[in-house]
């Protein structure tokens, strides 16, 4: 078996090559880089359109909105960049080339997503990076060596949260043909993490909290450091949510590769 | 016709086979239509009417947009953008079929099961559920005409994108920028009345809102009367010949290329 | 021990019955009707290590869903199976280091990389230390002369290169057992001859098992002992190849496209050779393609020559094909009883 710092290694050493290979594609690299900035440009102009409207949104001011989304995008980050191979899971197992993946002695998730790493997810991150600066200077945040620190665990929980959502969706490509619509689903879920969770009453804040918890994706994380009085306790309990998301997100991987047969006889 | 008849059952039972999407598709559109339910009355909190649209012509017109979005989705411009890397479009130019009407065709095929699986379901949800109520007015008797317009406006733009196969191996980045530009101009995120009024006037004109504002006006305000609809027909239609010549043109001169240099 | 050992193994799997048509479409919506297919059903053999064996059967036989299991990627329904003492399921991580797998056309080389940086990669996933590494790319360019390919993506390869390439690597790590699944399909002669050689080579110097999938008798003939033959998830011959090769060599099928052929042309055909051949011919006659009627020969008996003049005199023939036997033809000689 290997440890941690064997795949760690092994995963430098793949996609060392593998960027070095993508980076032939300039073309490519840099219509997607612009894809990119320009979707989060537009994204953002949505909340310019809406508070050109109204002077706030259930309580939330422009800026707030904008620290949340900035957060948002850097909790999708990893998922983007990292496991992005995801989207290609449905293709791989209809065409039998998903078999590949059984034959080499490496954890299977590892070896499935080495092969892939978006380069484009790195100008989410640094666009999300400072719009998170400059949200949080405008509205004043104090940052003490605590509130870093909590701001990268609740990152890296978000980041879980997005991950395990995503690849589960993904993984329904195992049973059904189809898969295309619960990625979409997965999808459409997400793009609301960064409005504020008291929008939502009743039935759907309890959803979006405990059973699709796209609340820790970006909302309840902001609160932290926009509104620290209304934080909800439960935000202390964000890595247990995250690393327990992507536990049972495993679990479905795991059931799924033991599933599937392969095509042909 | 018969040949392109076939080509649209042939999507058409596609879909069928891949009966799962359905289900979760309708679920994804009701979905966002409760978000958006939530989202939109937050931002009418305390207000009877913004831009001249009280809470309830909102919710229908998000509504019944996404909806219509729906009808109107297709993924010809990344199927094309495949075909043509791949190289599988030679086996069509071996055929005896025009490639963008075949392409037009498919489309077509997952559109009307589309419709069948999942707007009639939604809208039937919104409004034995919902009581969202649909008014009536010469609006409705247009709708279709409008949809078909939009329909091959929608088609001829993802056409366009993905003749970009010819160039470029990227189509994520085209795609996108496309998807989320047609999105926003064409009112299918937010009502276009809460744009400032000089960027709408220039809106108007663009064939963007020619595939979602125009046609879901007719359902959302259906007693505008002949005087609101036919400039925006009209428009409509311009659009549709136009983009049909452009990508006309296009497509032939990236075949005349690929004739030439062997693809 | 023997290194692969195998005891009534069997692998079902349950399939839904699909309908035809719009409506049969709409009524599988709702179907619970499903029905249970035996891939491969009971089966037994022991394989023991510098062996290579030639694992056929016509398609559907059963040959991928066996590997398959083999390889850890599916769980029998029921029987034995142990590679190395282990069982491939419960093991994959730990039976992977000791296997090779080429599987069918599918690249295991990584797409956009150079090709030495395949191999270097893999180096590093076999924990393959430098010495060996640079010993065995040693003899893998003195086999095949891998080098000139080095700096090339996989991507850019011939299909013939990068079946090389593909079995090179398979290699790269001694492992003890590899799995070749046609291997030389879609190749011309001059490379299938190569790599046959390779794979010759390879397991002569390193005494690795190899199972050889494939529906080309050349394959077969150039390379294994033993032959397993499998049809509709059993065994139907385990043994030497000498047994079966008597098969292939003697046996041709002559395609004839008879004028006027009707419902009772094959059996007057029949009947006339009979006549003309005596009652032990062993010719048989079939039609296996519309309009082409297949006369299978064994050489041994009767001479193709005279059987093809007596079919063409005694009937209008339009056109003549004559061909190799075919696996199909193999498997249905060694069901007639062809190796007793």
């Amino acid at each position: 078996m290997r440890t941690l710092g064997e795949y760690l290694r092994l995963y430098f050493i793949i996609e060392a090559q593998y960027i070095k290979a993508r980076m032939q594609y300039r073309a490519d690299f840099i219509i997607s880089s612009f894809g990119m900035f320009f979707t989060s440009l537009v994204t953002l102009s949505v909340f310019w359109v809406i508070f050109d409207s109204v002077p706030d949104l259930a309580g939330w001011s422009l800026m707030e909105m904008v620290f949340i989304y900035a957060f948002y995008m850097l909790a999708i980050s990893p998922m983007q960049i990292l496991f992005d191979h995801f989207w290609q899971l449905r293709f791989h197992i209809q065409q039998g080339t998903f078999l590949k993946y059984y034959f080499r002695p490496l954890n299977m998730m590892f070896y499935y997503i080495s092969e892939m790493f978006d380069l484009k997810g790195l100008i989410q991150l640094a666009a999300g990076t400072i719009l998170l600066v400059y949200s949080a200077t405008q509205l004043s945040v104090e940052w003490t060596i605590t509130r870093i620190l909590l701001l990268l665990l609740t990152l890296f929980s978000a980041s879980l949260v997005q991950i395990s959502m995503t690849v589960s969706a993904a993984c329904a490509a195992f049973w059904v043909i189809d898969s295309y619509p619960v990625l979409g689903l997965a999808w459409k879920l997400r793009e609301f993490s960064p409005y504020p969770m008291t929008i939502f009453d009743g039935a759907f804040r309890f959803a979006f909290t405990y059973i699709i918890p796209i609340g820790f994706v970006a909302f309840y994380p902001s609160q932290l450091f926009l509104r620290p009085s209304e934080v909800t306790p439960l935000i202390y309990f964000s890595p247990l949510i995250g690393v327990g998301l992507f536990a049972l997100t495993y679990w479905i991987w795991t059931k799924g590769v033991n599933s599937y047969t392969g095509t042909g006889s | 016709m018969r040949k392109y008849l076939a080509v649209l059952r042939g999507t058409a039972m596609v879909g069928m086979v891949y009966r799962f999407g359905y289900f979760f598709a309708i679920l994804g559109n009701l979905l966002y239509i409760g978000i958006v339910y939530f989202l939109w009355k937050s931002i009418y909190q305390g207000r009877d009417t913004l831009r001249g649209l009280t809470f309830n012509e909102t919710m229908v017109y998000i509504a019944l947009g996404s909806t219509v979005f729906f009808m109107l989705k297709t993924y010809s411009d990344w199927i094309i953008h495949y075909e043509i890397r791949e190289g599988i479009i030679a086996t069509y130019l071996i055929k005896p079929m025009d490639f963008q009407l075949y392409a037009l065709f498919a489309v077509l095929g997952s559109t009307v099961m589309n419709i069948f699986a999942i707007s009639i379901p939604t809208i039937l949800f919104m409004i034995f559920f919902l009581k969202i109520s649909i008014a009536t007015g010469v609006g409705l008797v247009l709708f279709p005409l409008s949809f078909m317009f939009a329909m091959v406006i929608s088609f001829c733009i993802d056409f366009f994108v993905g003749l970009m196969g010819f160039y470029s191996e990227s189509v994520w980045g085209i795609s996108s920028v496309k998807e989320i530009v047609l999105m926003f101009l064409s009112g299918a995120l937010i009502p276009l009345q809460f744009f400032p009024e000089a960027v709408r006037n220039i809106l108007f004109w663009l064939p963007f809102q020619a595939i979602f504002h125009t046609p879901l006006m007719m359902v959302t305000k259906p007693d505008s009367g002949l005087g609101t609809f036919i400039p925006m027909l009209a428009v409509q239609a311009f659009w549709t010949i136009a983009l049909i010549v452009l990508t006309r043109l296009f497509y032939n001169q990236a075949i005349k290329v690929l004739r030439i240099s062997g693809g | 021990m023997s290194l692969i050992q195998t005891k009534d193994l069997s692998k079902h799997f349950k399939i839904l019955n699909r309908r035809e048509g719009l409506t049969g479409a709409f009524k599988d919506l709702f179907s619970g009707d499903f029905r249970t297919v035996k891939a491969v059903d009971g089966i037994s053999f022991d394989i023991d290590a510098g062996e290579i064996v030639g694992y056929i059967g016509p398609n559907g036989a059963g040959k991928s869903t066996t590997i398959k299991m083999m390889t850890g990627i599916l769980k029998p329904t029921d029987g034995t199976l142990l590679i190395n003492g282990h069982v491939p399921y419960t093991n994959r991580i730990q039976q992977a280091q000791i296997m090779g797998v080429v599987f069918g056309q599918r690249t295991q080389l990584w797409w956009d990389l150079p090709v030495i940086e395949s191999f270097k990669i893999l180096k590093e996933i076999y924990k393959v230390d430098q010495k060996t590494f640079d010993q065995h790319m040693g003899m893998f360019n003195e086999l095949v002369g891998l080098k000139v390919l080095y700096s090339q993506q996989a991507r850019t390869l011939s299909l013939g290169q990068r079946m090389l390439c593909d079995i090179t690597a398979s290699f790269l790590h001694n492992p003890q057992v590899v799995f070749l699944d046609e291997p030389t399909i879609g190749l011309d002669i001059s490379v299938k001859a190569k790599i046959r050689s390779v794979i010759k080579e390879l397991n002569r110097e390193r005494n690795t098992t190899i199972i050889l999938t494939t529906h080309d008798l050349g394959d077969v003939e150039a390379l294994c002992q033993r032959i397993i033959i499998i049809d509709k998830g059993k065994i139907l011959y385990d043994g030497d190849i000498k047994k079966v090769n008597a098969l292939f060599g003697a046996y041709r099928t002559i395609k004839v496209q008879i004028d006027g052929f009707n419902e009772n042309t094959l059996a007057l055909l029949r009947n006339k050779l009979t006549e003309r051949f005596g009652k032990e011919h062993g010719i048989v006659v079939a039609e296996t393609e519309e309009f082409w009627t297949d006369v299978t020969i064994d050489q041994a008996r009767t001479p193709l020559s005279d059987v093809l003049g007596f079919v063409m005199s005694n009937f209008s023939v339009s056109d003549v094909r004559i061909v190799e036997i075919s696996m199909e033809n193999v498997v249905q000689q060694v069901y007639d009883g062809a190796l007793g």
